[in-house]
């Protein structure tokens, strides 16, 4: 190894190894650590009550086995319209973003105050859980499958308006530039750079849209939104924990399929050209 | 021209003084927010209907600034553009678009919509005469459109590779389907801001030919920014050079060499 020469100068400003924490910075994390041993118990975190609750784990996972397949006609009914209320939720959803996206995008709004106000309402719809707006639209619109797909076209706006955007936002400005050099529309240019730059990461989030419906309007059953959500509440309700578990195997069979498409899906959709 | 000072500086050389002048710049200045030193100042120059004028300088020297203010991509702070015979500089909203149509625009990135095929990037040309969906995909193009796009695909040697995606293109190819846009487009002066800046010295002669060979072809103007001393000699009927914020170099290309020319930059 050669020996290394270094001036005086260099070595009295040689840099410590680790750096001290400022005082700031030392406080937040008392504070924080504070503040999550406080949350322990406020989430009723108690390994008595997990040791305690073991057996009936036990006799619940005991009962499943094997699954029940006597009422698998209606369970096989209510699957499908779960697929249908997330896939027409999540289309009409997807459809209804892009003009959200447009108009929420920094490089696509006509007006900073047009922008921050489709922003705000983005926001909003994404911020209120799903299962409060299926409570409204049962409220609204009745029990059953529509309250569940407008509770999906809701949530889909709130996802995807937010990330179109930002992908829209992200798309290399070179090639708008140049069109904008010749004199052409800002419509032109939104349609033949930001969306087809922006398409791959919009394909990406539509079909991670599907998937988050098909999860979703498994649990808005729960609420009378429509779905096999409602089957599994009335299996758990009336102790049919075999029958339960058909049904949670078919919604595991539900959400592989989706994942297992949507991805191969993906794949086809970008490597095509126009 | 007062303000040139260059030993360099000639009278600029005009084939034909009769011709009528493509672009006319008269005292443009520059000068980006917080700086007290202009980018460059008092700018005149004419171009003429079919010559080749090559802009040099160093780096930071203002060219590319110099070249988007041409067409009010930059906004200059004083100064008047003419544009054949037309001034920019009052220009405003669908006038100043209307007026940006007639200039070809090819940058030192190819800047071309990676996902889509060669022939419809070459399509978009048309976006500035026609605006609409005819014009967003080759799939939805008239008939006419697409075969004048595979037409100037063919005319930069690329028209077997008009289904490609551009971004699996090398980089030379990408930037000849940046000049059949331009070429669609049907400019009457040709803009180029150091196309060749990016590629390897082959691909750039190459680019460099085209460039020559199409605007004697078609007696288009060509004004381009380059950093080849050599591309400037070679396929520009005349160099222009900026320095110290000023134009202080407008000579005929014949009369220099490469070795004038490097001293320039010194």
């Amino acid at each position: 190894m050669p020996e290394l020469h270094l001036t005086k100068d260099v070595k009295a400003s040689f840099p410590p190894r680790f750096q001290r924490p400022s005082w700031l910075g030392t406080a937040l994390f008392a504070l924080f650590l504070g503040f999550f041993l406080w949350s322990l118990a406020g989430a009723g975190m108690s390994i008595g009550d997990l040791v305690r609750g073991l057996p009936n784990m036990g006799t619940i996972a005991g009962e499943m086995f094997p699954p029940a397949t006597d009422r698998a006609g209606p369970i096989m009914e209510a699957i499908l319209v779960t697929f249908q209320m997330a896939l027409v939720g999540t289309v009409i959803g997807v459809v209804l973003s892009i003009p959200m996206a447009l108009l929420a995008g920094r490089n696509t709004s006509p007006h900073p105050l047009v922008r921050h106000v489709t922003r705000s309402i983005i926001s909003f719809l994404r911020t209120v859980p799903d299962l409060a707006w299926a409570l409204f639209f049962v409220v609204s619109v009745g029990l059953g499958p529509f309250a569940g797909t407008l509770t999906i076209i809701v949530d889909t706006i709130g996802f995807c308006g937010r990330f179109f955007a930002e992908a829209m936002e992200e798309v290399d400005p070179g090639p708008s530039e140049a069109l904008d050099s010749i004199g052409t529309s800002p419509l032109d240019r939104i349609a033949v750079v930001q969306i087809p730059g922006a398409l791959p990461s919009m394909i990406n989030t539509s079909l991670f849209s599907l998937e988050k419906a098909v999860r979703s309007s498994v649990v808005l059953g729960l609420v009378g939104a429509g779905g096999i959500g409602a089957e599994l509440a009335v299996s758990m309700e009336m102790f049919r924990y075999d029958q339960a578990a058909y049904i949670i195997l078919m919604i595991f069979i539900l959400v592989y399929a989706v994942e297992h498409l949507s991805s191969r899906l993906r794949e086809g959709l970008m490597h095509q050209s126009k | 021209m007062t303000s040139l000072a260059s030993p360099l500086l000639q009278q600029a050389v005009v084939s034909d003084q009769s011709t009528a002048s493509s672009l006319q710049v008269q005292g443009l200045t520059k000068r980006f927010h917080g700086t007290t030193a202009p980018v460059f100042k008092n700018v005149c120059f004419n171009i003429y209907k079919g010559q080749s004028v090559a802009l040099i300088g160093a780096n930071g020297a203002g060219k590319s600034t110099l070249l988007r203010c041409c067409v009010r991509l930059i906004e200059p702070d004083e100064g008047n553009i003419l544009l054949s015979g037309e001034t920019l500089s009052s220009k405003k909203g669908r006038e100043l678009k209307k007026a940006r149509n007639r200039v070809g625009f090819v940058f030192q990135k190819h800047c071309l919509v990676p996902r889509l095929s060669a022939l419809t990037n070459v399509l978009h040309g048309n976006l500035a005469h026609r605006s609409g969906p005819r014009n967003w995909s080759q799939c939805w193009a008239r008939q006419v459109d697409r075969d004048r796009a595979l037409h100037y695909l063919d005319q930069v040697g690329l028209a077997d590779l008009w289904h490609k995606r551009c971004d699996q293109l090398s980089g030379g190819q990408a930037q000849r389907v940046a000049i059949a846009r331009a070429l669609m487009q049907e400019p009457s002066i040709l803009f180029a801001d150091e196309p060749t800046a990016s590629l390897d010295p082959k691909s750039g002669q190459v680019i460099m030919e085209l460039f020559a060979k199409l605007s004697r072809a078609q007696n288009l103007t060509l004004f381009f920014v380059s950093h080849h001393v050599e591309h400037a000699l070679h396929y520009a009927d005349r160099i222009i050079g900026l320095r110290d914020s000023e134009l202080q170099l407008d000579c005929a290309s014949g009369t220099e060499t490469t070795v004038s020319l490097r001293g320039f930059y010194a």
